[in-house]
């Protein structure tokens, strides 16, 4: 069996990766963050992958070909194995920039030794090399027909990693995704002389692997970095389904199903650990059986059958009579039932939670004739195939259409489940159009044709062709894109709160800027013509309120990192936890988040000082609790401390509370909140 | 300890509710609904219709058998009576009522009452009927008052109270006003507790005309075009079911949400399920000695010590790369959290946009809630209209609940449809159809095939042409289902065996052949070459491939140690395969309850490491 594939990627680390003009990141750091990402992924991936780093411009020499001078300072970092945690918080917290430098080339050489000493005796399923480095180094170009042909007999394919596009040495600035003024090479305009011959080997080993496409696996280090933010989704394979379609009794036709569409869920789940220990197995889960008494008596599970409702009738039925009295179904069928008008399966009826493309299979060319009549025929005709589809003796038959599907480069049958009766709910609705009420007037409908004309997310072009800017299918589902993003932000930075949703698949589930822009003065217009207003039902919130209420009581137990602010006034309000340990909680939180050097996480800090500085001013009020002088907080508009004025028992002034506001920073804040420091030492930061 | 099972509303919350499912659990906060039948019994209703019709009471009673099973199947809290009125003998609880005879009060329907409407059925039935009730003297008011004290009996909240009228006889008293005053009294009365009066009139020779009594006494209509009262009495009994469903069902909706066009322009929907799969209920634990149900209660432990573990106690883990990522059940929720429940307009798209192929689940019904906001329904009708007229849907990003993460969805417009006798048969509104992510699509290997020439295509289109039918949603009843209940029913009532139900999934061969003749032939003579056989084809296949298996499936796949011990420390052991990792842990001595290979690798690498 094959073992996945194996790569290993070179990192050049010398001297000038470290070393750009001003404002400019460092080659050297995107460079590590394409690794990462990279890393990372494969990780979440579960990928089956071997990985090995190789880097060179180090400052000492670790690899087996450094013999008399020769491929000095290149070392291996790491052989060919699994890609883990391990390795990135290496990479984070170990993998520093050299002073040296050294030849790429040789640095190649010493990854392709890697690779075929480490694979040996297995069967890969691809190898891979992919180099990061500015080219800045002179590389010596003797060997490079050898290089090339070993290259080729290994069957090792390439990729280049660059801080600029490959068409950089052209005339004016290069253009290329993503390279931009972002990237400009070190030292000024062009390129070094370094760099331009680097960059003409590039090619010349690139093109001589694959003379058509081989420029395309150059990349530079900002579109690469881009493109590995997504998370890559874990691959599935498509799993045949061979069957038969059958009409009547005498006509079958063989053929293959797939699962083409199909509700992706997270295959991982979380396991429950003690809090301490952080061990699976100090858990232990007990489920007892209890009468419905007054004293729920317990009873063993040895004494109990399994029964079923039934009206208002419960009625034994063990699984053995089950088992034995229940529907059985003759094997997997994919039978045609009939055929009806397209137009009488409606959309909304569409069942279940998968689309089966159906083809005939590729070695049987007269199952492929039979098939492809039938979808031409239902074509034609512009019908479906009502079919029974059972997937196999264990399961439920469906009845379901087959709709002709004919592509340019395929045809086959779609399959989609539809409901049974029992599946169907008659529910009547009053009339919306023929109520007087709420007929729409002209003006009104004419402001909706608007609006709908402004918000039109496929466009046509110039050309005729459509253009659709908001294509929901191309969208990686947000959940695995923020779940992995958490899950590594807990792994690499331990201890400290979650990360808000990345801003680019924020804006990727949002109105694209091009529509909203457009639609503005129309829904204006919306507004206008249409007057709504909201209802304030009391008893609707009451029930509301309640039903928030049980769900954070189920989750709510102390101030998480997400959103401490919510979590310290719903606990407040809760009394799960007495107000004293409520603020310490959030104290805590407040703590943690100013480890955090970074814009948002103070923006954080403001929100929670404010929800601590609103409840503390009512908890106090009505009260008449002592104020201890800590409850002195303030937000990012008007942050005072709690004065005199709004409650008795405040030792601060109205004056003293104003001139707090002059304090600098957030962090100061938080130490004067917590009475770390008096506000008169803060005067003197 | 009454309070664990707040902690653990359920059980494994791992397993997360499938979202959009309805919580079939939420009859507390909402009340149970309830139906009244009050069938009138005089001599009128059992007059046979002519060619051997049945008779108003017998379809009645069909009718109110097929409600009874429907509602067993599909929301079995609710409560269903059946009165009788007219009657000769009275049964009543306090027995206060002539002429009133109360069949079943109001209770859930169970096997019993099933049978026991079947026993009023047919000939017999009547003939049942004429004994035990018999026919005699009419009091519509007593009959009502009667149903009152059902209702007021009840202590269980109710959410939705509807009472029918079965009757053929559109002057009751035969002119006494005293009687009908008392009538047009007691339906007030009954109407002022919030119950719904329907009536279901039957034919009758002359016409029913309902101007003469009953408009004073049924509840007005829910709309203004909804004119229940000018509808032509029922003659069929299919019709008699189709008026009867489409009243009995009140419709339950799922969540109200605010519907932003953006720019702060919300208004409010309703989201309902019109259609979910329907599936076998929930197994229940019975304690053996008295078959009386009992409650599961799941604490959690600490191995070590023993104590009990509180919620707060426990917190939640994944390994990733041989690490292990450990969060706090909260912030496990919160990952989930993007934005706040609701549906946000994205833009609009034409309809040709909605591929068949995007669908993932079942669809929702979305319809506009005038009660939360003001105004809601002349924006909504005024989008439905508009979205319908060009041809386009409405792209929304919807997040169903709390914590939830976003899905899209396509808007699309349904106009309202009435069938022939007026009745609704798909309300005006927008579907709400799922569509894929791009993780949610799967990348299949196509190859190309060869196309079918116009003679091959066209003797298709003769035998698509030949079975043709007219396919409607409501035909197919599902087997399972169907059996599920038969054997409970058979069970409930100690019957020797089960009915046997009809499958209609099954393809009717027999006919289907028949009606093709001989176009399979000729067919199969233009597609196929004449030895090639599609059956046979697989099946020497699978042999093949058996035998194969059986081969290689001999010499045993073993491991060294050494092995084993680098593919430890390298992180491969996933490579392998379980009947690999399932050997090796013979091999060592590793005892796993596991099959699973991440059990397998784990219970490895605990004995290695």
């Amino acid at each position: 069996f094959f073992w996945g594939g194996a790569l290993v990627l070179c990192m050049d680390v010398g001297f000038s990766m470290s070393n750009s003009g001003p404002g400019q990141e460092l080659a050297f750091e995107q460079a590590k963050r394409v690794i990462q990402k990279f890393i990372q992924r494969q990780v979440f991936a579960e990928s089956k992958d071997e990985l090995g780093l190789v880097l060179f411009g180090t400052d000492h020499t670790k690899n087996p070909l450094a013999e008399d001078g020769q491929y000095q300072n290149i070392s291996i970092y790491r052989h060919l194995m699994m890609p883990d945690f391990e390795l990135l918080e290496e990479i984070e917290h170990q993998l520093q920039p050299g002073s040296q430098h050294a030849d790429w080339l040789d640095a190649l050489v010493v990854c392709m030794d890697l690779l075929q000493k480490e694979t040996v005796g297995k069967k890969y399923e691809r190898l891979n090399i992919a180099l990061l480095t500015d080219l800045n180094t002179l590389a010596c170009a003797d060997q490079l027909d050898v290089i090339i042909g070993n290259l080729k007999k290994a069957g090792i394919t390439l990729q280049f990693f660059l801080p600029f596009p490959v068409d950089a040495d052209a005339e004016g600035d290069g253009g290329g995704d993503g390279a931009g003024p972002q990237n400009p090479p070190p030292g000024g305009k062009g390129l070094s002389r370094e760099q331009k011959q680097g960059l003409e080997m590039v090619k010349q080993v690139m093109t001589s692997l694959d003379d058509e496409d081989g420029l395309d696996e150059v990349h530079t280090f900002s579109e690469a970095v881009k493109k590995l933010s997504i998370f890559k989704p874990i691959e599935r394979r498509p799993m045949a389904w061979p069957c038969q379609l059958t009409i009547g009794s005498s006509l079958s036709i063989r053929i293959i199903g797939y699962k083409a569409v199909c509700e992706e869920k997270f295959k991982k789940s979380w396991a429950v650990v003690e809090a301490e220990s952080h061990q699976k197995d100090d858990v232990k889960r007990e489920t007892v059986f209890c009468l419905n008494d007054d004293n729920e008596t317990e009873v063993e599970k040895e004494k109990t059958i399994q029964g079923f409702q039934y009206g208002s009738d419960i009625v034994p039925f063990s699984k053995v009579d089950q088992e034995q009295m229940k529907y059985k179904s003759d094997g997997k069928s994919f039978a045609v039932l009939g055929f009806t008008k397209q137009e009488t399966i409606h959309r909304h009826h569409f069942m279940g939670n998968q689309v089966l493309k159906v083809f005939a299979p590729k070695d049987d060319e007269h199952a492929g004739v039979a098939l492809s009549s039938l979808i031409h025929a239902l074509d034609r005709l512009k019908m479906v195939a009502i079919v029974r589809y059972v997937y196999d003796r264990r399961s439920n038959p469906q009845v379901g259409a087959a709709f002709p599907c004919i592509k340019q480069k395929y045809e086959c049958l779609l399959y989609v489940q539809l409901p049974y009766m029992e599946d169907l709910r008659q529910f009547t609705f009053p009339s919306l159009e023929n109520n007087k009420k709420f007929s729409p007037s002209e003006a009104q409908l004419s402001a909706v044709d608007a609006l709908i004309s402004s918000m039109m997310l496929v466009k046509e072009g110039e050309d005729g062709e459509k253009e659709d800017i908001f294509k929901v299918n191309s969208i990686p589902n947000p959940q695995f894109q923020r779940l992995f993003q958490c899950l590594h932000h807990r792994c690499v930075n331990p201890g400290t709160p979650l990360p808000p949703v990345e801003p680019w698949l924020k804006r990727m589930l949002d109105c694209p800027q091009a529509v909203s822009a457009c639609c503005y003065d129309f829904l204006k217009e919306m507004k206008r013509c249409f007057p709504v207003k909201e209802v304030l039902q009391k008893k609707e919130q009451k029930t509301r309120k309640k039903s928030d209420l049980y769900n954070t009581c189920v989750l709510l137990l102390q101030v998480g990192s997400v959103n401490p602010a919510k979590d310290f006034h719903t606990l407040i309000q809760q009394k799960t936890i007495s107000f004293e340990q409520a603020c310490e909680q959030l104290t805590h939180r407040i703590e943690q988040l100013l480890g955090n050097r970074r814009t948002e996480y103070y923006m954080k800090t403001i929100t929670c000082v404010q929800a601590f500085r609103e409840q503390a001013t009512g908890i106090f009020r009505n009260s008449g609790v002592f104020l201890p002088k800590v409850c002195t907080n303030m937000n990012a508009d008007a942050l005072t401390l709690i004065s005199k004025d709004e409650v008795e028992s405040s030792s601060v002034s109205k004056q003293e509370a104003n001139q707090v506001l002059k304090v600098p920073s957030p962090f100061s804040w938080f130490l004067m909140a917590n009475q770390l420091v008096s506000p008169v030492k803060l005067k003197h930061w | 300890m009454a309070d664990w099972n707040a902690y653990y509303p359920k059980e494994d919350d791992e397993v997360e509710q499938e979202e959009g499912e309805e919580s079939v659990g939420d009859y507390k906060s909402s009340g149970r609904d309830s139906l009244v039948f009050l069938v009138d019994a005089s001599k009128e209703m059992f007059i046979k219709g002519e060619d051997g019709e049945p008779s108003n009471f017998d379809m009645t009673m069909q009718c109110v058998r097929s409600v009874y099973t429907s509602k067993i199947i599909s929301s079995d809290k609710d409560l269903i009576a059946l009165v009788f009125y007219g009657t000769e003998q009275s049964k009543n609880p306090r027995n206060t009522f002539k002429h009133v005879y109360v069949y079943h009060d109001l209770d859930s329907p169970g096997a019993q009452r099933v049978q026991n409407i079947d026993s009023l059925r047919g000939e017999e039935g009547a003939q049942l009927a004429a004994e035990t009730m018999g026919s005699g003297q009419t009091s519509l008011g007593d009959a009502l008052w009667c149903c009152y004290n059902l209702y007021s009996d009840i202590k269980l909240r109710l959410s939705h109270k509807r009472l029918m009228i079965f009757t053929c006889r559109d002057d009751p008293h035969g002119g006494d006003s005293t009687r009908d005053i008392r009538a047009r009294t007691k339906a007030a009365d009954l109407k002022g507790t919030g119950v719904v009066i329907d009536l279901m009139h039957l034919k009758k020779p002359g016409g029913f005309d309902v101007s003469c009594f009953f408009c004073d006494i049924v509840s007005p209509p829910e709309d203004e075009r909804e004119l229940g009262l000018q509808l032509e009495p029922c003659g069929k009994l299919e019709d008699l079911k189709n008026r009867v469903r489409a009243k009995e069902m009140k419709k339950r909706v799922q969540s109200r949400l605010t519907f932003s066009l953006g720019d702060g322009m919300n208004i409010a929907v309703g989201v309902y399920l019109l259609v979910k799969t329907a599936t076998k209920p929930q197994a229940v634990r019975l304690y053996a000695e008295t078959n009386e149900p009992v409650r599961t209660k799941t604490r959690l432990f600490h191995t070590q010590n023993g104590s009990l573990l509180l919620p707060s106690d426990t917190k939640r883990a994944q390994v990733y790369g041989k690490k292990q990522i450990v969060m706090e059940k909260g912030e496990v929720d919160e990952i989930k959290k993007f934005d706040d429940p609701g549906l946000v307009l994205i833009g609009f798209k034409p309809m040709d946009c909605l591929k068949l192929h995007h669908h993932i689940r079942p669809s929702l019904f979305i319809y506009p809630e005038e009660e939360q906001v003001t105004g809601s329904s002349c924006v909504f009708t005024a989008l439905l209209q508009k979205c319908s007229e060009r041809n386009v849907f409405a792209l929304c990003k919807y997040t169903s609940k709390l914590n939830t993460p976003p899905r899209f969805v396509a808007l699309i417009p349904q106009r309202e449809v009435l069938d022939s006798s007026q009745v609704q048969a798909a309300p005006a509104g927008f579907h709400a159809i799922y569509l894929p992510y791009a993780d949610d699509k799967r990348t299949l290997d196509v190859h190309d095939c060869p196309t079918a020439s116009d003679e091959q295509v066209d003797k298709m289109k003769q035998i698509v042409h030949k079975l043709r039918f007219r396919y409607r949603s409501d035909a197919f009843e599902n087997p399972v289902l169907q059996q599920h209940y038969r054997n409970l029913e058979a069970l409930a009532l100690d019957m020797c065996a089960p009915e046997a139900i009809e499958d209609f999934t099954m393809p009717k061969v027999k006919m289907m052949d028949d009606r093709l003749g001989p176009l399979v032939q000729e067919f199969k003579d233009l597609v196929y070459p004449p030895n090639y056989n599609p059956e046979s084809k697989t099946a020497a296949k699978r042999k093949q491939a058996d035998a194969e298996g059986a081969v290689d499936k001999k010499p045993k796949v073993e491991i060294s140690e050494d092995e084993l011990r680098a593919h430890v420390a390298k992180g491969t052991l996933s490579k392998l395969t379980v009947p690999v990792l399932k050997d090796a842990c013979k091999h060592f001595g590793v005892r796993t309850t596991g099959t699973k290979k991440a059990e397998l690798i784990e219970a490895l690498l605990a004995q290695l490491n």
